[in-house]
C-alpha cells in the first residue's frame, strides 16, 4: 500500500541517520588519529580542524620504521598474541568439550572459576604473580608472558566454546564413535572442522585480548627490548608525548590495524548469527 | 602438535637472554641526546672491550615502575639515569649503592657544591652522581616587549614578582577587538605545580618542611603562603595570567607561548628552550629572563643523576663508566643536548654555556642562585608531592578554597602522610 | 554401571583432559590469587619484610578518606559508563538487526574502538581533548559555542563527563556484538505473531524484545559492570587520576599505593575489599534477574 511505502522509506531514512550519528561517535576519533599521523608537528600544534592535512607529512611513519624499539615491540606483541591465541584455543577445545558432555562437580567448579576470574582485580594478582614468575625464572620472558595470557584468557575462551559446542547435535558424536574414534580424536578430527567458524571467532577474541593487554605486560616485562606494543606506546605518554604527538599517532594507527584486519574475517559470522551459541549459558 | 608450539616459543624466548655487559639505562628522548649517548657508549666500548656497556633506553613515564620491580628481584640495571628527589626514596629503602667511596678529588671539586648537596644524605651517603642541573628561568616574547617599549630584565637588573605582575597587567591585550583578551601577560605551567612551588618559595623564605622534635613536619606559615598568594593575585585579582595555565604543565604551556598567546612565561625550566628552538614558527623572537626576586633570588635545585643499585654485580666497572661519561667534555655534550646546565664548573667555560645565545648566559649565571630545599632527605617527599601537594594546589587554583584554607589542609594531610613514614622506621 | 561409578569414570576422563591446563591455571591464576588475598592481611611494604597484621589494614582503610573517595569515583564511573554502553549498544544492535543497508560496512566500522588497545584509546581521546591542538575545542570555538578553550582533562567541572564519554566509547563495540547475538536468538515467529496482533514498534520492544533478551542483558550488564569497575589503562593515560583525585578509579588508587608509594599490603587490602563489594553487588543483581526469569 502506498502509505506503507512512504512510512517504510521514512523509517529507513531515520535508521540510517541515527546509524550515521552513532558511527561518527565511534569512528571519527580513529579518522582523526590517521589524519594527525600525516600532519607535521607544527601543523598539529596549531589545532586546525582540517581532516585532510595541508601537506602530507610522512616523516612520522618513517621515524617509526627507524625506531628499532618500536618495531621490536610490534614483533613481541605479534609473537605473544599469536602464540597465546593458538595455545589457548587448542587447550580450550577439548576442555570445553568435556565440560559440555560430562556433568560433574569439576564442571561446576570450572564454571565458577570462569565467573569469579572476571571479578578479581588484576592489581591484586600482579605482585604475587610476579613473584611466582620470578621463582620460575620466567619474568621478562616472552614465554612467561604468553603462558600468563593463556591462563587469563582461558575463562572467556572456554565460555565461548562451551556455548558453541553445546549446540552441536549428539548424532555427530555418536556417528564418530560408531566408527571407532576415541573422544580426543573426535574433538580434533571432527568437531574442530565443524565449528571452524566459531573457533575462528574465539581465536580472534583471544588474539585481541592479548594484543590489547597492558598491565601484566607492563609489570612482567622489564627489559625495554621485551615489552609489547601497548607498553611501548605508553612510554610516550609523558612529557615526550607532547613533543612527538605525530609519531605517537602514527604508531597508534599501526597498533590498531591487526585487530581490524582480523575482525573483517569474522564479520561474516554476524550475519549467520554465529555468536548466538556463546550467549546461551 | 602442541609440543611443537611450546618448543618454538621457548626457543624464541631463550634467545633473548641478557648478556654479561654493564647495563646502562638512560632516559634520553631527544634525538640529539640519544645520539650523544650512543657515541659515548661506542667510544667506551672500543676502549674497554672487557667491560662493555649495553645501552638501554627507557622513558620518564615508565622508569619508575621498571626500577621498582627490578629492585625487588635481581634484574637490576647497573647504571640508571634518574632524578635527585626520587632517588632519595630509593636510597632510604636500601636499594642504592653509596657512591661516596668511589668519588675522587677531581670530581668532588669540579662538580658544583649545590649539585652535590642535592644527592647527599645527612649521613654523608651519596645516592647518585649529578650531571644535569635544572634551573628555573622565565621566557619573554621579544617582539611584544619591543612593541610596548619594555626593557627586559637582565642578570644585573632582575625583576621582582611585583614588577612581573605590573608588566603582566600592562601586556594584556585584546588584539582582535572582540571584547575578549587573547594575548595575556603571563602564562605558567601549574598543572602539577608542587615542584615549582617548593623550589620558588625558597626565595620568599618559605621552606614548608622543618624538623620538630627530631621528626619532619610540614608547616605552612606566611612565608610559605607568600608565593601562593602572588599566584592567586595574578590569576584572580589582577587577571594577568592566562586561565588555561592552571591546567597545563610547563611543557604544554610552550606551544601557546609560541603562538603569541602569552608575552611571558615564568617559573619554567631552562630545558624548555629546546622546544622553542626546534618548533617555533619562523620569525619568532624570544628571550630568557633571570629568576625572579623576592626576599632573595634563590630557587631550589633538582638534578639529574646516574646511580648504581646495590644489587648490581659490577659496581666498580659501572662507576668507571660513569667517570668517563661525566668527564668535562662528555658532560658538556650531554647538557648541551638536553638544554640544561652541566654540573661541572669546568663545563661553564665551554660553549654554548659561556655564550649569550639562546639565553645560555642567564641560565649559566643562575647557578649562583641555586640552593637545596630543606626537604631533601625527608622520607616520603615524593608521596607527599603526589598525594597532598599537587591535588590541594589544583583545588586551590580552581578556586575551591582560599590560600589560608589550603594551608591548613596541607598541614593536616602532610603530617598524616609523613607520620606513616616515620612510624615504619 | 550404576550412576555413581559412571560419574566417577566421567570425572576421571575429564580430569585427564583438563590436567595439562590445570597446572598453569593453578600456578598463574589460583596461586597468585590466593597469595594476593593473603597479602591483604599483611603490612608488606616494598623494601622491607612481610609481616602478618590481621585486619589492621582494613581499620585503616575504613578511616581512609582517600580510599572512599576513589570508591565513590569508581561507582559513579561504572554506572555511568555501563549505562551509556548499554543504551548505545542496544541502539546499534537494534539497527544492525533490522536488516539495515550497508550492514557489512557498518559491522566493520563499529569495531574500531575495540580494535584499539585501551592505552591507545587514551592517547586518541587525550589528543581530542587537548585544549590547544585538540579537535573538540577547535570545533566548539569555530561554532562559537565556547569562547575560551576548555581544558577538559584538567578542569574540575569538565573532567568527569569527558572521561566518561571516552570510557563509553571503548565498550560499545563488544556490547553491541553481544546484544546483537542475543537478538538473533529471538525467533522471528514471535514478532510475526505480535505484528498480527497489531503491536507497534515501541510495544514490540518493551513487551517482547526486552523480556526475551533478559539473560543476554544480564550477562552483558554484569560483565560490563565488572570490567568497567576494574578499568585502568584508559583513565590512567587520560588523567592519572587527577585533577585533585576526581578521576582516581579504585584500580588507579590501588596501583598508586602499590607501585608509587610501595604499600603493597595495603593495596592488596583494597583489592580484597573490592572483590567483596563486587561479589555482593553481582550476587544481588543476578538473584533479581533469576527471580524474574522464573516468574516469566
Amino acid at each position: 500500500m502506498q502509505i506503507n511505502n512512504v512510512q517504510g522509506m521514512v523509517l529507513k531514512g531515520i535508521k540510517q541517520i541515527i546509524m550515521l550519528i552513532l558511527l561518527i561517535y565511534l569512528v571519527f576519533p580513529f579518522i582523526w588519529l590517521v589524519s594527525i599521523s600525516f600532519k607535521s608537528t607544527a601543523e598539529i600544534l596549531t589545532g586546525g580542524i582540517h581532516v585532510i592535512p595541508k601537506d602530507f607529512y610522512f616523516d612520522h611513519y618513517r621515524s617509526i620504521l627507524n625506531d628499532s624499539n618500536l618495531i621490536q615491540s610490534v614483533f613481541n606483541s605479534l609473537v605473544v598474541s599469536i602464540f597465546s591465541m593458538t595455545i589457548t584455543v587448542m587447550i580450550a577445545l577439548p576442555a570445553a568439550y568435556s565440560l559440555v558432555r560430562f556433568k560433574t562437580n569439576i564442571k561446576n567448579a570450572v564454571l565458577g572459576w570462569i565467573l569469579a576470574s572476571q571479578i578479581f582485580p588484576a592489581i591484586l594478582v600482579i605482585i604475587p604473580l610476579y613473584m611466582v614468575l620470578r621463582y620460575l625464572h620466567l619474568t621478562d620472558s616472552i614465554f612467561g608472558l604468553t603462558m600468563v595470557y593463556v591462563v587469563w584468557e582461558l575463562p572467556f575462551v572456554l565460555w565461548m566454546l562451551y556455548g558453541y559446542i553445546k549446540n552441536i547435535p549428539l548424532e555427530l558424536e555418536e556417528a564418530a564413535f560408531i566408527d571407532g574414534a576415541t573422544k580426543l580424536q573426535y574433538v580434533y578430527r571432527i568437531l574442530f572442522p565443524v565449528i571452524m567458524p566459531a573457533i575462528g571467532a574465539t581465536a580472534i577474541f583471544a588474539f585481541i585480548i592479548s594484543w590489547n593487554e597492558f598491565l601484566f605486560a607492563l609489570v612482567l616485562m622489564k627489559n625495554p627490548e621485551n615489552v609489547t606494543l601497548p607498553v611501548q606506546l605508553s612510554r610516550f605518554t609523558g612529557m615526550e608525548g607532547q613533543a612527538r604527538i605525530g609519531l605517537l599517532a602514527a604508531a597508534s594507527c599501526l597498533a590498531t590495524i591487526p585487530s581490524l584486519i582480523l575482525f573483517t574475517f569474522i564479520r561474516k559470522g554476524f550475519k549467520s548469527g554465529l555468536m548466538t551459541g556463546s550467549v546461551k549459558v | 602438535m602442541i609440543y611443537l608450539i611450546f618448543d618454538s616459543l621457548i626457543d624464541f624466548s631463550r634467545s633473548r637472554e641478557t648478556s654479561d655487559k654493564i647495563r646502562f639505562v638512560s632516559l634520553a628522548w631527544q634525538e640529539q641526546l640519544i645520539e650523544a649517548n650512543r657515541e659515548m657508549v661506542a667510544q667506551w666500548n672500543k676502549a674497554n672491550p672487557d667491560s662493555e656497556v649495553e645501552y638501554i633506553q627507557s622513558s620518564w613515564s615508565s622508569i619508575y615502575d621498571y626500577l621498582i620491580t627490578s629492585f625487588e628481584t635481581d634484574g637490576v640495571p647497573d647504571i640508571f639515569h634518574y632524578e635527585s628527589t626520587i632517588i632519595v626514596d630509593f636510597a632510604n629503602r636500601g636499594y642504592l649503592t653509596d657512591l661516596a667511596p668511589f668519588i675522587e678529588e677531581e670530581m668532588k671539586n669540579d662538580i658544583v657544591d649545590v649539585a652535590w648537596a642535592s644527592v647527599t644524605q645527612p649521613s654523608g651517603e651519596i645516592n647518585g652522581i649529578p650531571f644535569l642541573m635544572e634551573s628555573w628561568v622565565g621566557l619573554y616574547n621579544k617582539d611584544i616587549f619591543e612593541r610596548n617599549n619594555i626593557e627586559p630584565p637582565t642578570i644585573e637588573k632582575p625583576w621582582t614578582w611585583e614588577k612581573v605582575m605590573e608588566i603582566g597587567v600592562q601586556l594584556n591585550h585584546d588584539t582582535d577587538q572582540d571584547g575578549r583578551i587573547d594575548q595575556w601577560g603571563i602564562g605558567m605551567g601549574l598543572r602539577n605545580s608542587a615542584n615549582l612551588i617548593m623550589n620558588h618559595s625558597i626565595s620568599f623564605g618559605g621552606s614548608f618542611f622543618t624538623k620538630e622534635n627530631g621528626k619532619y613536619v610540614v608547616r605552612v606559615g606566611d612565608e610559605e603562603k607568600a608565593l601562593l598568594n602572588s599566584i592567586m593575585k595574578m590569576y584572580q585579582e589582577l587577571k594577568c595570567m592566562a586561565p588555561e595555565s592552571i591546567g597545563k604543565s610547563g611543557t604544554e604551556i610552550i606551544p601557546g607561548f609560541m603562538r603569541g598567546r602569552y608575552s611571558m612565561v615564568i617559573g619554567i625550566g631552562a630545558a624548555m628552550r629546546q622546544q622553542l628552538v626546534e618548533n617555533a614558527p619562523e620569525g619568532f623572537n624570544w628571550g630568557v629572563m633571570p629568576p625572579l626576586v623576592s626576599k632573595t633570588q634563590k630557587t631550589g635545585i633538582n638534578t639529574q643523576t646516574y646511580s648504581i643499585p646495590k644489587k648490581s654485580k659490577k659496581q666498580k666497572d659501572a662507576f668507571d663508566f660513569i667517570r668517563f661519561a661525566f668527564n668535562t667534555e662528555n658532560m658538556a655534550k650531554l647538557a648541551r643536548s638536553d638544554w640544561m646546565l652541566p654540573a661541572r664548573k669546568s663545563c661553564f667555560e665551554l660553549p654554548p654555556f659561556n655564550t649569550a645565545n639562546d639565553g645560555w648566559e642567564i641560565v649559566t649565571k643562575s647557578v649562583d642562585h641555586l640552593t637545596v630545599g630543606p626537604w631533601l632527605g625527608t622520607p616520603g617527599y615524593s608521596e607527599w608531592k603526589g598525594r597532598v601537594a599537587n591535588p590541594i594546589l589544583q583545588e586551590l587554583y580552581a578556586g575551591r578554597f582560599s590560600v589560608d584554607e589550603a594551608a591548613e589542609r596541607i598541614e593536616i594531610e602532610s603530617n598524616l602522610v609523613l607520620s606513616r613514614y616515620q612510624r615504619n622506621k | 554401571m550404576n550412576q555413581h561409578s559412571l560419574k566417577k569414570s566421567q570425572e576421571f576422563s575429564q580430569l585427564k583432559i583438563l590436567l595439562p591446563i590445570l597446572i598453569p591455571i593453578i600456578l598463574f591464576s589460583l596461586l597468585p590469587l590466593g597469595r594476593g588475598i593473603y597479602l591483604g592481611f599483611t603490612d608488606y611494604t616494598l623494601g622491607s619484610s612481610i609481616k602478618f597484621n590481621g585486619i589492621e589494614n582494613y581499620f585503616q582503610l575504613f578511616k581512609d578518606h582517600y580510599f572512599w573517595k576513589s570508591f565513590r569515583v569508581g561507582i559513579v564511573w561504572t554506572i555511568a559508563v555501563s549505562l551509556g554502553q548499554l543504551i548505545l549498544g542496544m541502539g546499534l544492535a537494534l539497527l544492525l538487526h533490522s536488516r539495515i543497508k550497508f550492514f557489512s560496512i557498518y559491522s566493520v566500522l563499529i569495531i574500531i574502538p575495540w580494535a584499539m588497545p585501551p592505552i591507545i584509546r587514551g592517547i586518541v581521546w587525550r589528543q581530542i581533548y587537548d585544549p590547544d591542538s585538540g579537535i573538540l575545542n577547535s570545533v566548539l570555538m569555530q561554532m562559537n559555542i565556547i569562547v575560551n578553550p576548555i581544558n577538559w582533562l584538567s578542569s574540575f567541572e569538565h573532567v568527569i563527563p569527558a572521561v566518561i564519554v571516552a570510557g563509553i566509547w571503548g565498550g560499545v563495540p563488544q556490547t553491541t556484538i553481544f546484544l546483537l547475538a542475543g537478538l538473533k536468538n529471538i525467533s522471528t515467529g514471535v514478532y510475526d505473531a505480535a505484528k498480527m496482533d497489531g503491536a507497534g514498534i515501541w510495544t514490540e520492544f518493551t513487551r517482547i524484545t526486552v523480556p526475551l533478551l533478559k539473560p543476554t542483558l544480564a550477562a552483558v550488564l554484569s560483565l560490563n559492570f565488572l570490567w568497567n569497575f576494574n578499568s585502568f589503562g584508559l583513565v590512567w593515560v587520560l588523567t592519572q587520576g587527577g585533577p585533585g583525585g576526581l578521576t582516581r578509579l579504585p584500580m588507579l588508587a590501588a596501583y598508586e599505593e602499590a607501585f608509587r608509594y610501595g604499600y603493597v599490603g595495603y593495596a592488596a587490602a583494597i583489592g580484597n575489599v573490592m572483590i567483596i563489594i563486587l561479589s555482593v553487588v553481582l550476587y544481588f543483581y543476578l538473584r533479581i534477574q533469576f527471580k524474574e526469569q522464573v516468574k516469566t
